[in-house]
């Protein structure tokens, strides 16, 4: 029963945003384009490069939505409304999410095609800039809740939200969210101004349609965990708490998207450069400001 | 029991033949991900075997590990996307005996061995995590700590051994010295 | 019970030995680093049995695993460090002409 609630809220949340992303873009307000768009996609011809990689080409635009989905089945809802508590559920979200990599990789080898493949590559690349600053402002997070698990973690922020508590680890970890989920201004794997689409320029037809809805997926999956990790999860006054987190992952998602139309496109060793320059010790010095604060405030 | 026997079976069945799968392609990309998959599956073995923390940080170290593997196969194999049908083998009768030998072994010595009294109760998941970072931070912190500064001191090692050899020239000593013959 | 524990055994068994013979076979350095992560996976899969079936109220074997988890990642970065050393120097990191690193 959870499964199906929680599908069909991540659905709901793909369809508003697709909403709001064809709004910020176009400037009109359309709520039926998305469906209309999935189904004409589907009508479309899916045309298969010449000597593609088959069994690489084909899983790729399925494992990004399989691995997406998997990232949100341990982040709740509500105190009951979650698919799988997990007691390693933070872990859990970094696992499945670092099969966005593989997909990647697998979507830029399989087409057998050169903007494509580099694309991937990139993608691997961003990912070494990006991938401790997942992982770091995550584990002051789970520090301060001493657990693991995802709804201990947003009952940890009763009374205070993670964003107060450890700012710094709010802005690095919504940074690393949108490169991990290659919105602009890190959509260097697809890049439609240099590489002509990237990893999505072989694909047509039904196969980018499952691409495009994955993207969006992975896109709410991380607000939905910046959500959870920093935003207090449930917690709110007078709404019910599925409402809160609806609202919250939507707003977090909105402000991604925004935040990419204003930004240029970062090079790939400037994104590195920061990363590992700035960002990681700044993700240090914000575990043990978080370390101190757990031990001198009962 | 019964079905935690089957889900061990088949997850052993995934990685044995991804792991078989590795050595038979000759596609490099084709190779590296085969074992990604092979190890993810060993990864959800644990899991099948309530070892819950254990299989996550297999799946989540084995993704990027296989992935940074694949990029150097493209890199450095003659031909990465294996269309020319190079031959990358040698040795071959030696290796397969010695595979042979050396599983069959293990095999009879599983078989064989008396394994006495086995457990049937796993501890749940939550109580594994919290002991094991009890065991880490506390009897084990050595050996733990010993772990880290390995893995520190094989970071600096790699970059040492793998970064060109600068020499000192006309524009500020940014000159790759050429050492090939 | 012991179905599963001997299950878990034998897994690791051919995944060693699948490495083994990859280890030996393969001409290419990456290649063959691939072989000795599998040796690694096979060992890991016994230990967790181990730990599992055996000792589940000593967590020193998860530990270990820990530990085989860490040779593995050492294993890869001083690996590819050796190969762009190699690669570098020689263009190649094929083992069948590296004959000129016998001392």
């Amino acid at each position: 029963m959870n499964f199906v609630i929680v599908l069909l809220a991540l659905l709901g949340s793909v369809w508003l945003l697709a909403v709001v992303e064809g709004w910020t873009t176009t400037g009109r307000l359309r709520p039926a384009a998305p469906l209309l768009s999935g189904l004409a996609h589907l009508g479309r011809e899916s045309i298969v490069p010449r000597t593609p990689d088959r069994v690489f080409f084909e899983t790729a635009p399925v494992l990004l939505l399989i691995v997406a989905v998997l990232g949100a089945a341990v982040l709740p809802l509500a105190p009951t409304l979650v698919i799988a508590d997990l007691a390693t559920g933070a872990l859990f979200i970094n696992a499945a999410l670092a099969y966005v990599l593989v997909a990647l990789i697998m979507a830029g080898w399989g087409p057998n095609g050169a903007y494509a493949m580099i694309g991937g590559w990139r993608f691997l690349g961003q990912l070494i800039a990006y991938a401790m600053l997942i992982v770091m402002p995550i584990t002051a997070v789970a520090m301060r809740a001493e657990s693991l698990v995802t709804t201990v973690i947003v009952g940890s922020q009763d009374g205070l939200w993670n964003i107060v508590y450890q700012p710094l680890g709010f802005v690095l970890f919504f940074i690393a969210a949108m490169a991990l989920a290659f919105r602009a201004p890190f959509d260097l794997p697809t890049a439609p101004g240099e590489l002509g689409g990237g990893v999505d320029a072989e694909y047509t037809g039904v196969r980018l349609g499952v691409l495009r809805l994955a993207r969006l997926t992975l896109v709410i999956t991380l607000a939905s965990a910046t959500t959870v990790f920093y935003l207090g999860g449930w917690h709110g006054p007078l709404l019910p708490p599925w409402a809160w987190s609806l609202i919250k992952t939507l707003a977090v998602a909105v402000s991604m998207l925004l935040a990419g139309r204003y930004l240029p496109r970062i090079r790939e060793a400037d994104l590195m450069r920061w990363c590992w320059t700035l960002g990681i010790p700044l993700a240090l010095l914000n575990i043990i400001v978080v370390g101190l604060l757990v031990l001198v405030v009962p | 029991m019964y079905a935690q026997a089957f889900f061990v079976a088949v997850f052993g069945l995934a990685a044995i033949g991804f792991g078989v799968v590795v050595f038979r392609t000759s596609s490099m990309v084709r190779s590296a991900l085969a074992l990604l998959f092979s190890q993810t599956a060993v990864g959800c073995m644990f899991l099948a075997m309530q070892t819950e923390f254990l299989g996550v940080l297999q799946i989540m170290m084995m993704a990027t590990e296989m992935s940074i593997m694949a990029i150097f196969m493209v890199m450095f194999m003659m031909d990465p996307g294996g269309l020319g049908g190079m031959e990358m083998t040698h040795q071959k009768r030696f290796s397969i005996s010695a595979g042979v030998v050396a599983g069959g072994a293990a095999i009879a010595v599983a078989l064989l061995a008396d394994w006495g009294p086995v457990t049937v109760e796993a501890p749940d998941a939550e109580m594994q995590t919290r002991a094991l970072g009890i065991e880490l931070l506390g009897r084990s912190m050595l050996i733990f700590e010993t772990a880290g500064i390995t893995i520190l001191t094989a970071m600096i090692a790699a970059t040492a051994v793998a970064i060109p050899v600068y020499t000192l020239s006309g524009n500020g000593g940014t000159e790759t010295k050429e050492t090939s013959e | 019970m012991t179905l599963i524990l001997i299950l878990a055994l034998v897994t690791g068994a051919i995944l060693f030995g699948v490495g083994v013979y990859g280890a030996l076979s393969q001409t290419n350095l990456v290649m063959i680093m691939m072989g000795v992560e599998l040796i690694l996976a096979g060992a890991l899969v016994n230990l967790v049995a181990f730990w599992r079936f055996l000792h589940p109220e000593s967590y020193s074997g998860q530990m270990f695993a820990l530990v085989v988890m860490t040779v593995m990642a050492v294993e890869m970065a001083v690996g590819f460090g050796v190969a762009i050393a190699r690669f570098r120097a020689r263009g190649s990191v094929e083992m069948e002409e590296a004959g000129d690193l016998k001392g």
